[in-house]
């Protein structure tokens, strides 16, 4: 019981406290006006190199979109604890660590699918995009795999951040890293076999192309794999991201490494 | 001719209250305020927080614009002359803030020459000079953002003066500092005087405006409630008496009272622990102790004691009935 | 008296100039959309071309990405300078010096868009060290003419910007918001002739689109002097509406005291 309220609402206002974002003079234009322009970029971008179909680059793009609040959300989410200096008093609570930990993600998760969603429907108002209504329920399965996966790295930049003084620099290189890396626009085979590599290590990789092929009529036990490795990957990450916060914590106490900055 | 001529300033901010219906809100923060400095004073506007000290100064300084009267810098109109006060005057304020910090002392120091229009051929004597004067010398290649508080604070000194301007305004320059950096600065604005300069200065340490300025005036709500040499200061009190009482759990009501009682000029309440002090001033000569006590007959009552004014009696009760 | 005014004004724009430039390139934030930022999008679009095999020059996208860096570092520099400075405490102190606050500006600005030559740099160093590609400038004179009148171009829309986005409470999220279109309507990568007929007015009047036809002509063949004439122009224009925005801002800002942050 009193893991399942931290986790719920102790994450709730975590979130409300430390993600800036939150204001729709700031929500609107940053989380859902800045997806919908590189939307429209990378489809006109793709319409002249003509390297696929405008399908091809609103499925990347809006998928990835959600990085928008897992990755830059999420990390915002722990890192601005130390910013706040809000964490000694955290740590010294005897609250639940996982709890603590994971109950931050949820709101980050459904912020995430709302941008996404948000992507999609972009696509199919103003763009070459079509989808099939029996397709939405194996999509949005797809989609909430692929963002909380994402999440999931987010959290790992987040820990990071409770130890490195420039996070947000890391986080923005990995949004755009990803937008080459994880066949967002580049389809994978067109990429030197490094990049491939890389992109298949990254979440969202597998789940974009889950997503492009249920977008594309196919059924949800064609992509199995694809999402089955997705969510393998994300669960990866945050196990990292959960170990290298117990060991920040741990090793904050032994060499008074907290307030740092 | 005053080096600062202040004659019924006043300034309101019009803001807004209100989530849903923003209804407009007038604060006066300056409310018809005159006073002169003379060439070469140390002058120092003394007041609480909200007093209207900032307001005032960012008035002369040519960053607020007066709701209504004047104001002189060397004879030069503050709204009308704007541009040829801010070549005569230099402006700093307390706090951390207000420096470029990735870039190193001695930038900070070269883009303000050039924004003052220092010749090139005297900038470098000039600013070696000053760094040397705030004593910055040797780390003055360091970025800023590693500078402590006190050498930050040091650094905007530095600034303000490059021009050498004849007239300085400092806002609150101690705040933030610790006891001895603060003791270091105000060495550094005493011999600000001493090479010919008017200084305005503004405070909310009596013990501050008491040990630098030759004159001082007490500001409170808007209002100057007296102006004066520190001695002049401690003389509107000197003929009174202090009682110090110490009681527990009084209420504003009582306080309120004690104020009616023919002799009291007024009456101020420390807390001190778990117990308050009223310090109650009264004219000397009266024998008040027992009728105050009668006033507290409820309450429990501790040590009473009466003794000499100081200037921060002086003060107290300035800014008490202003 | 008049060459000694001038003289001044001279010093105050340059060391203005050169000092804002220093700053921005001690912050980590301009070096990742300076630098990081314009070669991931340069390896995006050469790949991108790559595969679709109706690629223009690799030049091509290396200089369109090199210009986007140009206009991200403009935005988010100048967009954010005003609400930056007051933030930091230093914007009292630029009002309160003599100049007028566009001689304390304007190079703030310029040397937003100046940090973009590290991107214009970098991308095209990226291009020949990891794609093999060829620096083959047909004309290098009018490249360096139009390099210059570029960044002029950019450094005077981002003072429009810096005296617009005063209005704003939250002039980063209105930055994030334009980084996009403005990659998009001006032409860097992809060509005006496949977006809407409604957008090219937009495109017209923004510096990057006549920018890139200067550097792009000069770079790779073509005409460059239309588009040099036409960021000529466009910063004379621009200079006009920043300078009436400014007075503007600075007469409410002392009616109203709105110049330090509390």
């Amino acid at each position: 019981m009193k893991f399942l309220r931290v986790f719920f609402i102790g994450g709730l206002i975590a979130y409300k406290a430390l993600f800036n974002w939150l204001k729709p003079a700031i929500y609107i234009p940053t989380m859902l006006g800045s997806p919908l322009f590189q939307i429209f970029f990378f489809t006109y971008l793709g319409r002249f190199s003509g390297v696929q179909n405008d399908a091809f680059f609103v499925v990347g793009n809006a998928v990835q979109a959600c990085a928008m609040s897992s990755i830059y959300g999420m990390t915002m989410t722990i890192a601005n604890e130390r910013f706040f200096g809000t964490l000694a008093p955290l740590l010294a609570s005897p609250a639940n660590r996982l709890a603590l930990f994971l109950g931050r993600a949820l709101p980050v998760i459904v912020n995430g699918l709302v941008v996404s969603i948000f992507g999609f429907c972009v696509g199919l108002v103003f763009l070459r995009f079509h989808l099939a209504v029996g397709q939405i329920p194996a999509l949005a399965a797809v989609l909430l795999v692929t963002v909380t996966s994402c999440t999931c790295l987010g959290m790992l930049l987040g820990s990071v951040g409770l130890r490195a003084r420039d996070v947000f620099f890391i986080s923005n290189a990995v949004y755009w890293l990803m937008l080459l890396l994880c066949g967002v626009n580049v389809p994978l085979s067109a990429l030197p076999g490094w990049m491939q590599g890389l992109g298949n290590a990254l979440p969202l990789t597998h789940g974009i192309a889950a997503a492009r092929t249920i977008a594309s009529g196919g059924s949800l036990s064609q992509v199995g794999g694809l999402v089955a490795t997705e969510f393998r990957i994300g669960a990866l990450y945050g196990i990292v991201a959960y170990g290298l916060f117990r060991l920040f914590e741990i090793e904050a106490r032994r060499r008074a490494t907290l307030e740092r900055m | 001719m005053s080096a600062v001529e202040v004659r019924d300033l006043r300034r309101t901010y019009h803001t807004t209250t209100g989530v849903f219906k923003r209804r407009p809100v007038e604060v006066e923060a300056v409310r018809g305020i005159s006073f002169d400095i003379a060439e070469g004073e140390l002058f120092g506007l003394l007041g609480p927080n909200g007093a209207g000290k900032t307001t005032t100064i960012k008035m002369l300084i040519t960053l607020l614009l007066p709701t209504s009267g004047t104001a002189r810098v060397l004879g030069l109109d503050v709204v009308t002359d704007a541009r040829a006060v801010r070549e005569r005057i230099g402006y700093v304020f307390g706090g951390d803030r207000g420096l470029y910090e990735r870039l190193s002392a001695l930038d900070n120091m070269r883009y303000f020459a050039e924004l003052y229009g220092l010749a090139p051929a005297t900038q470098k004597a000039r600013i070696g000079y000053l760094l040397e004067l705030v004593g910055l010398q040797g780390r003055e290649k360091e970025r800023v953002e590693g500078y402590s508080r006190g050498m930050r604070q040091r650094l905007h000194i530095a600034r303000g003066l490059l021009h050498d301007p004849p007239v300085i305004f400092l806002d609150e320059p101690t705040i933030g500092l610790d006891p001895v950096g603060a003791r270091e600065l105000r060495t550094t604005i005493a011999s600000l005087t001493e090479s010919g300069k008017t200084v305005l200065l503004t405070t909310h340490y009596m013990f501050e405006a008491d040990a630098l300025c030759d004159r001082i005036a007490v500001i409170s709500k808007g209002r100057i409630v007296a102006e004066g040499t520190p001695r002049d200061l401690k003389a509107t009190v000197a003929h009174s008496t202090i009682v110090e009482i110490e009681t527990y759990g009084v209420d504003g009501g009582t306080v309120d009272r004690m104020r009616d009682i023919a002799g009291v000029d007024a009456v101020s309440v420390e807390d001190r622990d778990q117990a308050q002090v009223l310090l109650v001033h009264s004219s000397t000569g009266l024998e008040l102790t027992q009728e105050l006590l009668a006033t507290l007959q409820d309450f429990r009552v501790g040590r009473v004691a009466s003794r000499e004014p100081t200037l921060e009696d002086a003060y107290v009760a300035l800014v008490e009935e202003g | 008296m008049a060459r000694s005014r001038s003289r001044r004004v001279t010093r105050v724009l340059i060391s203005g100039l050169v000092f804002h430039f220093k700053s921005l390139s001690q912050s980590n934030f301009f070096i990742l959309i300076s630098l990081v930022e314009p070669v991931i999008f340069a390896s995006i679009a050469f790949y991108m071309f790559r595969a679709g095999g109706r690629a223009p020059t690799l030049l091509y996208a290396a200089l369109g990405a090199g210009l986007m860096g140009i206009w991200s570092s403009t935005l988010f520099g100048s967009g954010g300078a005003i609400q930056w400075q007051r933030w930091q405490g230093t914007l009292e102190l630029i009002v309160v010096v003599p100049p007028p606050l566009l001689q304390v500006l304007l190079p703030l600005t310029m040397a937003t868009s100046a940090v973009g030559l590290y991107s214009i740099v970098a991308t095209l160093v990226w291009g020949m060290a990891f794609f093999g590609m060829p620096l083959q400038i047909m004309h290098p004179f009018f490249f360096a003419i139009s390099l210059v009148v570029t960044i002029l171009g950019l450094g005077l829309l981002g003072l429009v910007l810096a005296s617009t986005f005063v209005l704003y409470r939250n002039a980063n999220a209105l930055a994030n918001l334009l980084e996009y279109p403005v990659w998009l309507t001006t032409g860097v990568l992809v060509p005006l002739s496949l977006l809407p007929g409604w957008t090219h007015v937009i495109g017209w009047a923004l510096a990057p689109t006549w920018g890139i036809r200067a550097l792009r002509t000069s770079a790779l063949g073509g005409n460059p002097l239309w588009g040099i004439a036409m960021s000529v122009i466009l910063g004379c224009i621009y200079i006009a509406i920043g300078s009436f925005c400014l007075k503007h801002f600075e007469r409410l800002a002392r009616e109203r005291g709105t110049l330090a942050l509390a």
